[in-house]
């Protein structure tokens, strides 16, 4: 809509013109008219009128065609920047952001769309600058325990990117979580992207700042209408830490025949915040375990905030969308972190290394989406952490895994609407494996979850597995409405219904 | 004010001021520098030496025979010997020596981990058991001149009595200079520094030497008992213990202190054995040897009894002279009944237990936890739980709450007026108990309690890895025939 509207004030320009021309003309055709029945003497009179009007008018018209030309130019002129800041061939090395299409995309699968979105690029008003956005609101009702549904604005997203060149750009994103941020209240302000990306050649792009990491499906594409569900996966959220982003540098390119590539050095974890000693459950529901910090790497990612950089990760990535209606990507991570506090006086031999790897396939043939997805964790050296904390109910895991597979299909599809029903099924283990411990002491029965008197739960274990069955309603591509109901095997108590509203734009 | 703020920091005044001319004046910088820093180590010596024989001087007491070590003995993890006190859980003290105290002597060790006193997040840290004295100093000096402890009249009497001391005055005067003699505040402000300067320099006080420690440097073993113990202290639905006594460290040092340093209402049982607690109450006094008590203040009119201790909210209120002494808080009901969590290093051997000392042995304490709302059998408690298969094996133990004639109160938490009873906590593990079946049980079985009580016993100071029969634990480390015949 905003490219267009150059050419079409344009025209609009040109319609009040001609209808002037028409007018004067008309007023010179009746004037004659009267003429023919007017007296000899005062004909002189009217035909020196006439050509002062008839002079009048050419006068008109060649300003008209002069500026009719200007905006030709001009229009010209625009559509070749357009061209520049959209490259014929585009780069899936900056594909990370602002929002793009929502799922699925259609089929033959595109390469990973690039840069930002069209619109964005063309916000004309603002010159170089470029804004969007994103959100989401839940609604979301465990159904075994209904005192705990809650609504919720999740998160509002700005984005805020700046060109500076045809090879030099800037993406930003700002979130507001869980719509209140402050002393008092649960939400969060935070920064989740921040960087520059520089084109060194057709094929190679730096990027440095704090950007999100390239693993799985979700990570990089997580606007709600990229997603089916409500809520993000378990698999991308507790074991992939979404969004999870880190500070540092990459080097990322796309080879030209479908293969992208990724490389970067970045911050690391921090497993000095672990904590053994919980009180009380970290989570009670399916939404505080999304929200609770509590799995492996959630709790430990440091998100650039005075972030230790005594060591640094690093990561590598390859995606292949060669085939159309195909991608497949796989992404490994490994790095020291800071280790836990060791006893006074005992050297922790070596260091606490964080590895984490996945690999992922999408393929859209017709309606269908399908999709999967496995990744897995791994923090080395824990033995002495976790003896010195015999009894924790929250030991850190050597080892942690899921993974889940996905069918949708587009059952209605007309004009923006589109209607898609999916099914997923996921399983996800925080804690597969423990050094130095059997694992985490989990509290049977029903047992104290709060300070508050009285407040009884169970005390949830630290793996499931989930059935998700829902449907996602597009009314255009950027606006989606969810529902769906999610099965817990184990945290039984977490099953719930949820309903969302999505926005990208 | 000026004259004490100088001398009260005379020694290390004049080490920072070799230490900057050192720095800043001399050519050879670094060999002055090592110089300067040497000085203040001197200095600091010299204050640390000042207070160990403050502390041992009895001579500073107008009895003559108090002095810091009386009610806070080294063999006693720095707590009141009982024998010392006549079996009371409180000290004795006063000109003659016969009057008691109101609260049961904290231990010193690790006290100097303590964090200056704050509201910001509930109340923490401070000094006494309820946070009055702002800081080891502050703490110090108040035992001199306090009636029923070393009972100088005032600053001066102490003074005087430090003068008439050779080889103490010798000490503190080699640490503080003579000058400052002839202000009495100002010399009273210094011997609490001094007495702050051992307590915090001497390892005696903090040498993180029990067998737990070294269990964590991989130089012990457990026991299967003890680290069972262990288990059940960290998990939060059994012992839950660490909730407050922490076993991490929490960023007070690098070793876990066994306190976080808050404050809690645990409506703890009253003790008829204070002489305070007997004064005039409604129940009949059964004997009580030393009872030329002070009239306390702050009790509130409609009370049970006619004495409450209350902790943060009174009936003590921080000394004045104390300037950086927490607000008085006695108007915040609240706070009434709220003590500081101490630490449970060496508490096999710092008995008795709580604010008031009403339980001699660990497992006692261990008992009265985990049945106090579900066992009191007292007139307000609703839902007694009798004994029998898959009852409460503690009914045997009876209830802890009993008037001074020892029958069971009409209250539960009877050390605290009733109108006061929503300030104890009854959120948390092990006050609430898990639900089993709809009913409620103790977290901790018989055989639990010994476990813990094996593993609190390894925190005692003074294990040798190379000796490790020779570790000293009292007789209440074994199990007890109670515990025993409840299994």
């Amino acid at each position: 809509m905003i490219r267009m509207l150059p050419a079409r004030a344009h025209t609009r320009l040109m319609t009040l013109r001609f209808a002037g021309l028409i007018v004067a003309i008309w007023a010179w055709n009746s004037a004659a008219a009267q003429g023919s029945s007017a007296a000899p003497d005062s004909t002189q009179r009217q035909i020196d009128a006439l050509a002062q009007s008839l002079k009048a008018v050419q006068a008109q018209l060649q300003e008209l065609m002069q500026q009719n030309r200007a905006l030709l130019q001009r229009q010209q002129e625009l559509e070749q920047q357009l061209a520049k800041t959209l490259p014929a061939a585009p780069s899936p090395a900056v594909a990370a952001q602002p929002p793009q299409n929502p799922v699925p995309p259609a089929s033959p699968t595109p390469p990973p769309p690039s840069g930002p979105s069209p619109a964005a690029n063309a916000s004309s008003p603002f010159g170089d600058l470029r804004l969007w956005g994103y959100g989401e609101i839940y609604y979301t009702r465990p159904t075994h325990d209904e005192k705990e549904s809650q609504a919720d604005l999740a998160r509002a997203v700005f984005g805020i990117g700046y060109v500076f060149d045809s090879r030099t750009e800037f993406n930003s994103e700002f979130e507001i979580e869980h719509a209140v941020s402050s002393a008092d209240d649960p939400g969060e302000f935070e920064v989740e992207q921040f960087y520059i990306d520089r084109r060194l050649n057709d094929a190679v792009t730096l990027r440095a700042g704090l950007f999100l990491m390239p693993f799985g499906l979700l990570n990089e594409h997580h606007e709600p209408t990229n997603f089916y569900g409500v809520q993000r996966n378990f698999v991308e959220t507790l074991i992939i830490p979404s969004t999870w982003r880190e500070g540092g540098f990459n080097l990322h390119g796309d080879t030209g025949f479908g293969l992208e590539w990724n490389a970067g050095l970045t911050t690391g974890f921090d497993l000095s915040k672990w904590n053994f000693a919980p009180e009380f459950p970290l989570y009670t529901t399916a939404l505080e375990l999304e929200d609770s910090d509590s799995a492996p790497l959630q709790t430990t990612h440091q998100e650039l905030a005075l972030a230790n950089a005594q060591h640094l990760s690093q990561y590598a990535a390859l995606g292949y969308y060669g085939v159309p209606g195909l991608t497949l990507g796989a992404a490994i991570s490994t790095g020291d972190a800071v280790k836990v506090p060791a006893p006074p006086n005992v050297p922790i031999p070596g260091n606490q290394r964080v590895t984490l790897w996945e690999g992922h396939a999408r393929w859209t043939p017709g309606n269908l989406d399908l999709s999967a997805l496995y990744a897995h964790g791994a923090i080395s050296n824990l033995s002495i952490a976790n003896a010195s904390n015999p009894g924790s109910p929250n030991p850190i895991p050597s080892q942690f895994y899921g993974y889940f597979v996905q069918g949708a299909y587009t059952a209605w599809n007309q004009d923006d609407y589109r209607f898609a029903p999916f099914v997923r099924w996921e399983r996800y283990d925080m804690g597969s494996r423990y050094e130095g411990t059997s694992g985490p002491v989990v509290p049977t029965g029903l047992v104290p979850i709060s300070a508050n008197p009285g407040d009884y739960g169970y005390w949830p274990i630290n793996q499931d597995r989930v059935w998700t069955v829902g449907a996602n309603f597009y009314t255009s591509p950027h606006l989606v409405f969810k529902a769906d109901y999610q099965w817990f095997h184990y945290n039984s108590d977490f099953s719930r219904f949820d309903l969302g509203l999505g926005l990208a734009f | 004010m000026l004259r004490k703020s100088v001398a009260g920091w005379g020694a290390f005044g004049l080490a920072m001021a070799i230490a900057l001319s050192g720095c800043g004046g001399s050519v050879a910088g670094g060999a002055a520098s090592s110089s300067a820093s040497s000085s203040a180590a001197t200095a600091a010596a010299a204050a640390a030496a000042a207070g160990k024989a403050i502390f041992f001087d009895t001579s500073l007491s107008v009895s003559g025979q108090q002095s810091c070590s009386t009610c806070h003995v080294p063999s006693h993890a720095f707590t009141a010997d009982p024998v010392t006190d006549h079996g009371l859980p409180v000290p004795l003290g006063g000109p003659n020596m016969d009057q008691t105290g109101f609260r049961n002597a904290p231990s010193l060790m690790y006290a100097s981990f303590t964090p200056p006193f704050s509201l910001s997040n509930g109340p923490t840290g401070g000094f006494f058991r309820d946070g009055r004295a702002s800081s080891l100093a502050a703490q110090a000096q108040q035992p001199f001149v306090t009636p029923f402890e070393m009972a100088n009249s005032d600053a001066a009497e102490v003074v005087g009595r430090l003068r008439n001391s050779a080889a103490t005055l010798a000490a503190f005067v080699a640490a503080y200079g003579e000058s400052v003699l002839s202000d009495p505040e100002a010399t009273l402000q210094d011997m609490g520094l001094a007495i702050a300067a051992y307590e915090t320099q001497d390892d005696e006080f903090h040498p993180f030497s029990s067998k737990y420690d070294y269990w964590l440097q991989g130089q012990a073993q457990l026991t299967a008992q003890e680290q069972n113990g262990l288990n059940l202290f960290n998990n939060p639905t059994k012992g839950n213990c660490t909730a407050c006594h922490p076993s991490q460290a929490q960023g007070y040092s690098s070793h876990a202190l066994f306190t976080d340093f808050t404050f809690d209402n645990i409506g703890v049982p009253r003790n008829w054995l204070i002489p305070a607690n007997t004064q005039g109450s409604v129940s009949p006094i059964d004997g009580a040897p030393e009872s030329t008590v002070l009239t306390p203040v702050d009790v509130p009119a409609d009370a049970e009894y006619a004495y409450y201790d209350m902790g943060l909210c009174g009936p003590f209120a921080p000394s004045q002279s104390d300037v950086n002494a927490r607000p008085i808080l006695s108007a915040t009901t609240s706070l009434c009944g709220i003590f500081k969590v101490p630490t449970l290093r060496n508490i096999a051997v710092t008995s008795p237990y709580f604010h008031n000392g009403v339980f001699t042995d660990l497992h006692q304490v261990l008992e009265w936890y985990v049945t106090r709302d579900i066992n009191n059998n007292t007139g307000n408690n609703p839902n007694p739980v009798a004994a029998g298969p898959g009852g409460n094996p503690y009914e045997a133990v009876g209830t802890f709450y009993t008037a001074a004639n020892g029958t069971p109160d009409l209250y539960e938490y009877n050390d605290l007026p009733v109108e006061y009873d929503a300030n104890v906590n009854v959120g948390e593990v092990p006050y609430t108990p898990p639900t089993f079946g709809g009913g409620q049980a103790p977290t901790l079985s018989a055989a639990d309690i010994d476990d813990i009580v094996a593993f609190l016993c390894t925190l005692t100071d003074g294990f040798d890895p190379q000796n490790p029969t020779a570790y000293n634990v009292p007789a209440q480390c074994q199990p007890t025939a109670a515990t025993s015949a409840a299994r």
